[in-house]
């Protein structure tokens, strides 16, 4: 890293394309300080602001909750909001950013995350609940709420996705961000679609098309699990008649209160 | 213009956040057909999902262990106890934080529907944390008498908002992703669409519908330091203001008090719920001489200014004085490992400070909007005091004004103002379209305005030399942020306002580097700044208006609320020379609800 006083100047390659100018995509270097606390997304404005207005990027929250600023960070696929500038740059001081693999580019870091969205849709997100609603809520236990706590949490950033060896070669693949989705409903209590669900996952392209290579595990940056989703998915793809049984069997009990079996967990005590 | 060239839909929502996705959603539910909703981002981007604390409504699942004090534990309430809450002390609370200027038919109405929506949520799929008994868990908020913030983990926001769009998707709303509305067509006081951008093409188009709806989020981005997204820059309110709609209430703006140091991203009011305190540059817990009795869990408004006031008399911490120690470090490895895991890596990522044996520094952040587009409960827009209405237009979430927040929002209750108030303007459109409502002719080329801004924009400067959009950004946001923050006085307020005009006229030589059509974030940038040059504006003339002091609008050289003069709300309307103001009345249930003095 180059050095001014004490805040060191790094360098930030960026792959720069705009397919109505630009036959192909290309690096360009930029120039940036680096103090300690700011992000690669502060550099990023900061190139935009400063040096060249016709850089092109997502984000909005700034505090890796939205999903928009996903890309590719010296070939790993993270969010760059969150991601401090400094710890990214190598010896040299250099750092490179690249839009998320495997998806068209619409311009620069932007990409067209059509087939990520389709996928996601194929697999209905939404839940289907039983026919009778009950005045108050459903009743779930704290464990059945724990079960879906990795699936309710991801933000649909596609880093995963972008970093799946089976996207790379087919789109057909339903992926693992819709996947995890899938398993969001399957395992709520309150969904009555199971099993037509399940046999939707019970195709070459569905749950059996994973590989099991662990890539997003490594790219997620909410440090969820969709393989291991996908893992009970496909068990649960082979059972889903005893599966489907078992949550009508569930559903009877849906507005009932759920019975503690010993000390009941300690509710938050502040706001 | 080519017929091919426009879009038309008998609905147009404007947002893809609760407020927008809600209205969309239940036209479809109550029959209208054909609803489209546009987003500048992708719907599941909003900032609804960035929302952490909870949603308030009186659902009576918990209560506080008897005799363990406003800090003690909570549990579930036996099946058989009784209840401790009620729509009507939710009613009050509200009333109280709004520091009496909220309309109380409309807090009425919200606090009612509160119940009913969020087990509507739960219907839908909604993962919310739970009591030991399956019932949907409450924690504390500031200003709420009782434990009624509904929340899953501490990413209430984002599984709301994940839910809703489901449903919206279930019930066949087209959406538009990455489109961005430039214009309203309104004549007479009847709307007849939109002029928008879709983003990826550059095209401008213009969408007629019999009715449009807009839920275009808060404006948090006209000061430097906010827990707001980049896309909250008002681009509804400046549009409507454009369209001669006025803004109402615009000088009531919610400080937060605890953003991180320079970044402004919030740090939960769960750190205080959870015990943390706040320090001054000599180590005191200074809020012993704001609040003694609640320290740091007195208001948001109070907790602010009194970090403020430590700043301003010199005794911030951190390099240029500006911020205060969040101290957390009592709490303990465990519990904070256990309640405040996204705050630690929060902290950890962006001031490189782990919160478990660090001091963390943080500031007051700009975090919602209480002013905005004026409308009734059923989401129409008004056109002025009288409360006529602006015909096919409807507004929702933090960019209407219902008003239900009045001078101070609490903390829980804009998730559900968004959900509530969303859901009843949808409900309201699909009456209007069903009742015969038709596509108004539209004289001219609507679209023609918009291309002449952004042809402008990508003009070549005269004298080969333009200003830089985001240089007059950061220059509003510094005059903003200093002479219309949270301490505000006439000297300062004439300063901002003779800032923001002299930025507007330089904006007129603003230049985009950006010469393409193709995804030009740079224009967009640039619009954004206009937009947030026109409603700041708004804001500086409607506080410098205001003499007094109430809720989040702290007057030094008029400290003290004024009911005769100010229990009124401001409205702005646009001419030649600026904002003309007007007033209109609150609505107060004076037997049982008459104004008090706000203690806490
Ligand atoms: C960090 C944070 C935490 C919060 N926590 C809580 C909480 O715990 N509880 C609570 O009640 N409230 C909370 N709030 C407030 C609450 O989240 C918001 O007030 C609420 O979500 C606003 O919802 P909305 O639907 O009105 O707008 P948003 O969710 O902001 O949506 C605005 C929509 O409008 C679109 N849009 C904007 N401009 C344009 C344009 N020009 N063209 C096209 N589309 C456009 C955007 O793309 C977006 O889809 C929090 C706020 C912040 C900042
Ligand atoms: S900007 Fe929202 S996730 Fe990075």
């Amino acid at each position: 890293m180059a050095t001014n006083g004490s805040v060191p100047t790094v360098t930030i390659r960026i792959q720069r394309f705009n397919p109505d100018a630009d036959k192909k995509p290309y690096l360009q270097a930029f120039q940036v300080k680096a103090p300690p606390g700011k992000t690669i997304l502060d550099a990023l404005h900061e190139i935009k602001e400063e040096q060249d207005g016709s850089l092109t990027f997502r984000r909005s929250c700034r505090h890796a909750i939205c999903g928009s600023c996903a890309m590719n960070v010296n070939g790993r696929h993270m969010l760059v909001c969150d991601a401090p500038l400094r710890e990214h740059v190598d010896r040299h001081g250099v750092l490179t950013l690249r839009p998320l693999a495997y998806l068209p580019i619409i311009k620069d870091l932007v990409v067209d995350r059509t087939s990520f969205w389709e996928q996601y849709q194929r697999v209905k997100p939404w839940l289907i609940p039983p026919e009778n609603i009950p005045e108050k809520e459903f009743r779930m236990s704290a464990e059945e709420v724990a079960a879906l706590r990795d699936a309710e949490h991801c933000i649909m950033c596609g880093a995963c996705y972008s970093s799946c060896q089976v996207i790379a070669l087919t789109k057909q693949y339903i992926g693992p961000h819709a996947l995890l989705k899938a398993f969001l409903r399957v395992l709520d209590p309150r969904d009555s679609a199971p099993a037509e669900r399940l046999a939707d996952l019970d195709r070459g392209d569905g749950v059996y098309r994973c590989h099991t290579i662990f890539n997003c595990i490594d790219a997620c940056p909410k440090g969820l699990n969709p393989t291991e989703a996908i893992e009970t998915l496909r068990k649960l793809v082979i059972k889903r008649g005893a599966f489907e049984a078992a949550r009508a069997e569930r559903q009877r009990r849906l507005d009932q209160p759920i019975e503690v079996v010993g000390e009941a967990p300690a509710l938050s005590g502040g706001e | 213009m080519a017929p091919s060239d426009v879009i038309t839909h008998d609905v147009i929502v404007v947002g893809a956040g609760l407020a927008g996705t809600w209205a969309a959603m239940s036209a479809m539910e109550a029959g209208v057909r054909d609803v489209g909703v546009l987003s500048k981002l992708h719907p599941l981007r909003s900032h609804s999902g960035a929302a952490q604390g909870g949603i308030a409504a009186a659902l009576n699942n918990v209560r506080p262990v008897a005799g363990t004090g406003p800090r003690g534990p909570l549990e579930q309430i036996p099946p058989d106890a009784e209840p401790i809450d009620s729509w009507e002390l939710h009613m009050f609370d509200t009333i109280k934080g709004s520091d009496w200027l909220g309309d109380q038919d409309a807090i009425e109405i919200m606090v009612k529907d509160a119940i009913d929506i969020v087990y509507a949520y739960e219907h839908m799929g909604c993962v919310f944390s739970r009591t030991p008994d399956g019932r949907i868990a409450q924690r504390r908020f500031g200003g709420h008498s009782t434990p009624r913030a509904n929340y899953a983990a501490d990413w209430t926001g984002h599984v709301l908002l994940h839910t809703i769009h489901e449903q919206a998707l279930k019930h066949g709303v087209k959406f538009y992703s990455e489109w961005f509305a430039l214009d309203l067509i309104v004549e007479d006081r009847v709307c007849k669409g939109v002029v928008a951008m879709n983003i990826q093409t550059g095209a401008i188009i213009p969408m007629r519908a019999k009715a449009v709806m807009f839920g275009t989020g808060g404006y948090g981005r006209a000061w430097k330091i906010t827990s707001n997204a980049t896309a909250n820059t008002g681009d509804g309110v400046a549009i409507a203001y454009n369209a001669g709609i006025p803004l109402m209430d615009m000088e009531f703006v919610q400080f937060h008090p605890t953003g991180l140091y320079r970044h402004g991203i919030l740090m939960s009011e769960a750190c205080r719920g959870e015990g943390g305190y706040l320090l001054n540059k000599a180590g005191e817990r200074f809020m012993e001489r704001y609040a003694p009795d609640k320290m740091e869990l007195a208001p948001r408004d109070l907790v602010s200014r009194s970090e403020q006031r430590e700043i301003d008399e010199g005794r911030g911490v951190e390099e240029d004085g500006q911020g205060i120690y969040l101290d957390l470090r009592h709490l303990g490895r465990d519990k904070i490992m256990e309640r405040l895991p996204q705050v630690r890596d929060i902290a950890l990522k962006f001031v490189g400070v782990d919160i478990i044996d660090g001091l963390c520094p943080i500031q007051p952040t700009a975090h919602y909007s209480m002013g905005g587009i004026p409308a009734n409960a059923d989401g129409q827009v008004i056109a002025d005091a009288e409360g006529t209405p602006v015909i096919g237009l409807y507004a929702a979430g933090e960019c209407a004004c219902i008003s239900v927040h009045g001078a101070n929002r609490l903390g829980t209750n804009s998730l559900l103002d968004a959900s509530v108030f969303g859901r009843r303007a949808g409900y309201a459109i699909a009456e209007f379209v069903k009742g015969g409502a038709a596509l108004q002719p539209v004289e001219g080329d609507p679209a023609a305005p918009a291309q002449r801004r952004i042809a402008h924009l990508m003009s070549d400067p005269p004298g080969g030399k333009g200003e830089s959009w985001a240089a007059l950004a950061r220059a509003l946001k510094e005059t903003m942020t200093v002479n219309a923050g949270i301490f505000r006085d006439e000297a300062r307020l004439k300063t901002a306002l003779a800032d923001i005009r002299a930025l507007q006229e330089r904006f007129e030589r603003a230049r985009v580097m950006d010469r393409s059509r193709r995804f030009n974030t740079d224009v967009l940038g640039a619009i954004e700044t206009e937009n947030l040059l026109i409603f700041s504006e708004v804001i500086a003339v409607s506080a410098l208006e205001r003499t007094e002091s109430r809720g989040a609008h702290a007057r030094t050289d008029y400290p003290k609320r004024d009911d005769e003069n100010w229990l009124r709300h401001t409205l702005a309307h646009k001419t030649p020379d600026g904002p003309a103001l007007s007033y209109k009345g609150v609505t107060i249930d004076w037997e049982k609800y008459p104004p008090q003095e706000r203690k806490y």
